[in-house]
């Protein structure tokens, strides 16, 4: 083999460096994987399909599973429902344990359907699977009551009552939005959990990418790792790094829910407290501290994470929302532009249904 | 504290991560995410890369216990790679109309330091995909042949093949030096 045929250099890095290659691969090289490892959520291990419990070879596995789709197209056949009678619209929604309901209708063996206008509800026993339309999958925990809004092709809309689901959505940003008593959960690209206790309290934590929590203008953005609280009446609390520490924490929940005497000294141990990573939170306090006090969390912020160039200080004190949106993007964490996007497309979508 | 090394084998680690080891999983993703990236990036946007080698990975979390050879995660890891590129072109074109020409010249200006680097990764993915892959994997990820050939499930030889034939076509459309 010649030098321009395969050289132990671009074989496996050995051998005489071949100069062209090596331009390649120091081009090249910076758009390779760095990224570290992300948080996976908890593994629920999943059953196995249960073909794979059979005990005999793929050319019988494949003819039981054959015979079993015919029966079930057979059944189809049967029970399909009258003409006028759809029930094409709507999710999949699978029995994971236990019986959950679709309003009156129990889901036992064959999957059920959850459409617009419907309710699906758990017992402390069960647990449910929903396919979401072809952008993703809700697992739902026990004692849950969970309601489809609308399932258009622009946006999916659930309302959480009470309980708990997993969310794993692949839609692209601001399609799958979940309302709750106290806040609503926007989906910007990610995985997260929702949880709604019996006050209409609320606590977000996202896996992966990250979510928009917003109520009535009152927003926060949740990344991977971070959680966020919210609470009827209030809206969404301050997000924060769940490996934040219990003093940081502590007093951000004294500072979001706790009495109006208690704020300073919460922005206080915030402020003493916060590491770089917490840079998040003290962006989200920029709008929600007293005037006063806004100049004490610039500072520290801008000690953390430098405010880009065209970013100044009386323009954050002033609260001028392009030069925050800036700096939020300087904190790597997510564009704001993709928020800001959906926003608008919100707005727009909602005053043509008026 | 975890009991996995690195010399820990890919089935164990899939029959821990399939019964609810994180540690498990996170050590197959440290094995197969430049693997992974590689795959995205011949097919996909440079600055969508990073969130589709994620959606990846938790799609495979969830889909394990399907998996029937957990000593195939490799190759299996790559198809669904594939079709998670795949998939993301079937949803932008539904947003706006990306021709092939648009991904193989993306603008990486805003999200790469090189311009260089753009237009490299564009000849690259002008070539067949087999030659495609392979050579991202060896140029970009800095993964040797039998790395690649471990990783992706390919046999050496294939990914010889794919090595010399793509790099010879990379050449000519860099206008590199025949002789």
């Amino acid at each position: 083999m010649s030098k321009k045929d395969i050289s132990d250099y671009l074989w496996d890095g050995s051998g005489e460096p071949d100069p062209e290659i090596q331009r390649l691969e120091s081009v090249l090289g910076k758009l390779g994987h760095r990224g570290g490892r992300p948080v996976f959520p908890d593994a629920v291990p999943t059953a196995r399909p249960w073909w794979s419990g059979l005990p005999f070879g793929w050319p019988l596995r494949i003819a039981s599973v054959a015979a079993v789709l015919a029966m079930v197209f057979l059944w189809f056949l049967v029970r399909r429902p009258k003409p006028g009678l759809s029930t094409a619209s709507g999710w999949e929604v699978a029995r994971l344990a236990g019986a959950p309901r679709v309003d009156t209708r129990t889901i036992e063996r064959a999957n059920g359907r959850l459409a617009p206008g419907q309710t699906l509800v758990t017992d402390s026993r069960s647990r449910a699977d929903i396919t979401v339309a072809e952008i993703g999958e809700i697992e739902v925990e026990p004692d849950t009551r969970l309601r489809l809004l609308q399932s258009g092709a622009a946006r999916k809309q659930l309302a959480l009552d009470r309980g708990v689901i997993h969310a794993f959505i692949w839609a692209p940003p601001g399609q799958f939005v979940v309302d709750t008593p106290s806040a609503t959960a926007v989906d910007m690209g990610c995985a997260y959990t929702l949880q709604v206790d019996d006050s209409g309290a609320g606590l977000l934590r996202t896996t992966l990418g990250w979510v928009g929590f917003k109520l009535d203008g009152h927003e926060a953005f949740i990344p991977a790792g971070a959680v966020c609280a919210t609470r009827p009446g209030i809206g969404p609390g301050t997000p924060c790094f769940e490996d934040a520490s219990p003093a940081f924490r502590a007093a951000l929940a004294r500072f979001d829910f706790g009495p109006a005497g208690e704020r300073a000294s919460s922005l206080d141990t915030l402020l003493d407290q916060s590491r770089k990573r917490d840079a998040l939170t003290l962006w989200h306090l920029l709008g929600r501290v007293d005037t006063g006090d806004r100049a004490r969390v610039y500072d520290r912020l801008a000690a953390l994470v430098p405010p880009p160039r065209a970013v100044t200080r009386e323009g954050i004190l002033r609260l001028d929302q392009s030069m925050l949106d800036s700096w939020w993007n300087e904190l790597g964490l997510g564009d704001v532009s993709l928020w800001r996007t959906w926003e608008r497309s919100w707005s727009a979508s909602d005053h043509k249904l008026r | 504290m975890s009991a996995w090394t690195e010399g820990s084998g890919d089935a164990a680690l899939v029959e821990a991560a399939r019964d609810g080891d994180r540690a498990a999983f996170g050590l197959l993703y440290d094995r197969y995410a430049r693997m992974v990236h590689g795959v995205l990036l011949a097919r996909a946007p440079y600055s969508d890369v990073d969130d589709l080698v994620q959606d990846v990975f938790l799609l495979a979390l969830r889909r394990l216990p399907s998996l029937r050879d957990p000593n195939s995660f490799g190759a299996w890891i790559a198809a669904i790679a594939r079709n998670r590129a795949h998939d993301f072109h079937r949803r932008s074109r539904e947003d706006v109309e990306l021709t092939e020409d648009v991904c193989a010249q993306e603008d990486l200006s805003r999200a790469a330091p090189e311009a260089d680097a753009a237009s490299a990764l564009g000849a690259i993915r002008s070539l067949p995909e087999a030659y495609r892959e392979t050579l991202i994997l060896r140029l970009v990820e800095g993964m040797t042949g039998p790395e690649i050939a471990a990783r992706t499930g390919l046999t050496p030889g294939s990914v010889r093949v794919n090595l010399h034939r793509g790099m010879q076509q990379l050449r000519e459309k860099l206008g590199y030096g025949s002789g």
